[in-house]
């Protein structure tokens, strides 16, 4: 049964990296905004007249903002490009849902994120001589396996809310920035106000993020990594298990009234 | 000659009142404002965060910068969006056939943007005082409003060299937002330019925002004009060649394209 889907994953993809990953905007995206992230922090720092940075925060937490970017806009704007282009019909209209359709192509998206994730852990080692303990690598590991999901769950989120309105996208623009806010990828959510970090709670990446900074320290403590990791894929589930009722409702809603492309 | 300043002046005030009601008249006051609240608020709050991880001793020095940044936002997207929004409306070859000139039709595309950031830099001052406490009371209130009309027009010079290029590409708006993140690092927005490398000092100081938000802030400290004098010439002269590169740019790259007929071909 799930073999006999491999091929239709395997088109899905391919076609997605085809369309995302080869543009200049992502480029941007996973390359240049976290580079000046970073750079702004690290000015900023010396500005304050501080010779050492925090490397979780200021160089990997950039990378880790540069996938949620790249996850926010991908996402987002795939069915948005679908109906502009036409083939929004046709995706509805097709026997495959388009649940299973964007699952893939967000999978593809946080594929392409991740290189942004990659390339400032490669920055952190090769120019600021970051060395987390070769002992938690398996910590490391399933902090990012977690983070990755997490991310995959609200960008499956995300990429459905064109369907239901245009209007979303008015409000998908703001976005970027208060949710890097909240998460606490550049600076460490203890900093924000308390309403906030209540806030804060209700997105799985802030849980997922502080299992993999804790992941990176020395002397990771097991317990506090599990209940990171289990409160963050609990909260994942919630999104996605939201996220595929919603989407039934939607097509079904959309097929009976023949609503589509007109919110 | 008079009727000549007569027929551009009526084509940039029509260019404006179309742009107005092909982007905001279909708006709803709650996406509008909201847009208007979130984007600033969130923005202040992130460098302000960040600001403070790195042991930053003014955090208020972020936070004016980034209100600072609003109207050469809006300056630079508004007028690069209206070259490219042209494209992706495919009406560019229409505009490119008319026989209107250039200036007007496109700058009075910019009038409404220009506008349109001088009311976000003031939702943002408002929020600035109501959550930060900024204290404007020293400032010099009319300098620093002048600064900030003059932020708003010299970013127009930059919104048209990027617009140009989208005569030629359809990445223009890509590498318009690219550049608008290059801000927050070259225009001494989240600090002073001094902590940069020297090379990129010597960008900084080619780019348009840089003297202008000095001049801001030091009217914002009270300083009268003889404080400011440089500076704000300083960014005018910038402005305008920029100004200058970007219309050259564009009847260059208009000329290009028809002579090529590769318009809208990237």
């Amino acid at each position: 049964m799930w073999l006999n889907r491999l091929p239709f994953v395997w088109k899905q993809m391919n076609v997605q990296f085809q369309m995302r990953a080869m543009q200049w905007f992502s480029f941007g995206l996973i390359v240049t905004q976290p580079v000046i992230f970073s750079a702004v922090g690290y000015f900023l720092a010396r500005a304050a007249g501080r010779t050492q940075i925090d490397l979780i925060h200021t160089i990997i937490g950039s990378g880790v903002m540069g996938l949620w970017s790249t996850l926010l806009f991908t996402s987002f704007y795939d069915l948005r490009a679908d109906r502009r282009e036409g083939t929004l019909e046709l995706l509805v209209g097709s026997l495959t849902s388009i649940f299973s359709i964007l699952a893939i192509r967000t999978f593809a998206n946080v594929l392409l994120g991740s290189l942004s994730f990659l390339l400032s852990l490669i920055v952190a080692f090769l120019v600021f001589g970051f060395s987390p303990p070769i002992s938690n690598l398996l910590y490391i590991l399933v902090s990012l396996a977690v983070l990755f999901f997490c991310f995959w769950c609200i960008g499956l989120f995300l990429a459905h809310s064109p369907v239901v309105s245009r209007l979303s996208g008015l409000f998908v623009n703001y976005l970027e920035l208060p949710i890097g806010l909240l998460t606490g990828f550049m600076f460490p959510i203890s900093l924000l106000p308390g309403w906030a970090q209540g806030l804060a709670a209700f997105t799985p990446m802030v849980w997922a993020f502080n299992g993999l900074s804790a992941s990176f320290q020395p002397g990771a403590d097991p317990a506090s990594l599990w209940k990171n990791w289990l409160t963050a894929l609990g909260i994942a589930c919630i999104y996605l298990i939201a996220t595929f009722f919603m989407s039934k409702r939607v097509q079904d809603m959309i097929r009976v009234t023949g609503e589509l492309s007109s919110v | 000659m008079i009727q000549k300043i007569r027929g551009d002046l009526r084509l940039y005030l029509a260019s404006a009142w179309y742009s107005y009601r092909a982007l905001y008249a279909w708006q709803t006051f709650g996406p509008y404002i909201s847009g208007k609240v979130v984007f600033p608020i969130a923005q202040m709050l992130f460098f302000f965060f960040l600001g403070k991880l790195a042991g930053t001793h003014d955090p208020l020095y972020i936070v004016l910068g980034n209100i600072l940044l609003l109207p050469a936002i809006n300056g630079i997207a508004g007028v690069s969006m209206t070259i490219s929004g042209e494209r992706d409306f495919s009406t560019l070859p229409y505009l490119i056939a008319s026989p209107a000139p250039r200036g007007p039709l496109f700058l009075g595309r910019s009038l409404v943007h220009i506008l349109d950031g001088l009311l976000s830099t003031i939702v943002a001052f408002i929020l600035g005082v109501l959550f930060f406490h900024i204290d404007l009371t020293h400032s010099n209130l009319a300098l620093t409003v002048l600064c900030i009309l003059l932020l708003s027009v010299t970013s127009c010079g930059m919104g048209l060299v990027f617009g140009s290029l989208s005569l030629r590409s359809r990445d223009a708006w890509t590498i318009t937002s690219m550049f608008f993140i290059l801000l927050y690092m070259l225009s001494g927005v989240n600090f002073p330019v001094s902590v940069l490398p020297k090379f990129l000092q010597v960008i900084s100081y080619s780019l348009p925002l840089t003297r202008g938000i000095q001049a801001a802030r030091l009217a914002m400290n009270g300083a009268d004009w003889s404080g400011i004098q440089s500076l704000f010439m300083g960014e005018m002269l910038i402005g305008l060649a920029y100004i200058v590169i970007g219309y050259l740019m564009f009847i260059w790259f208009e000329k290009l394209s028809l002579v090529d007929g590769q318009i809208e071909a990237m």
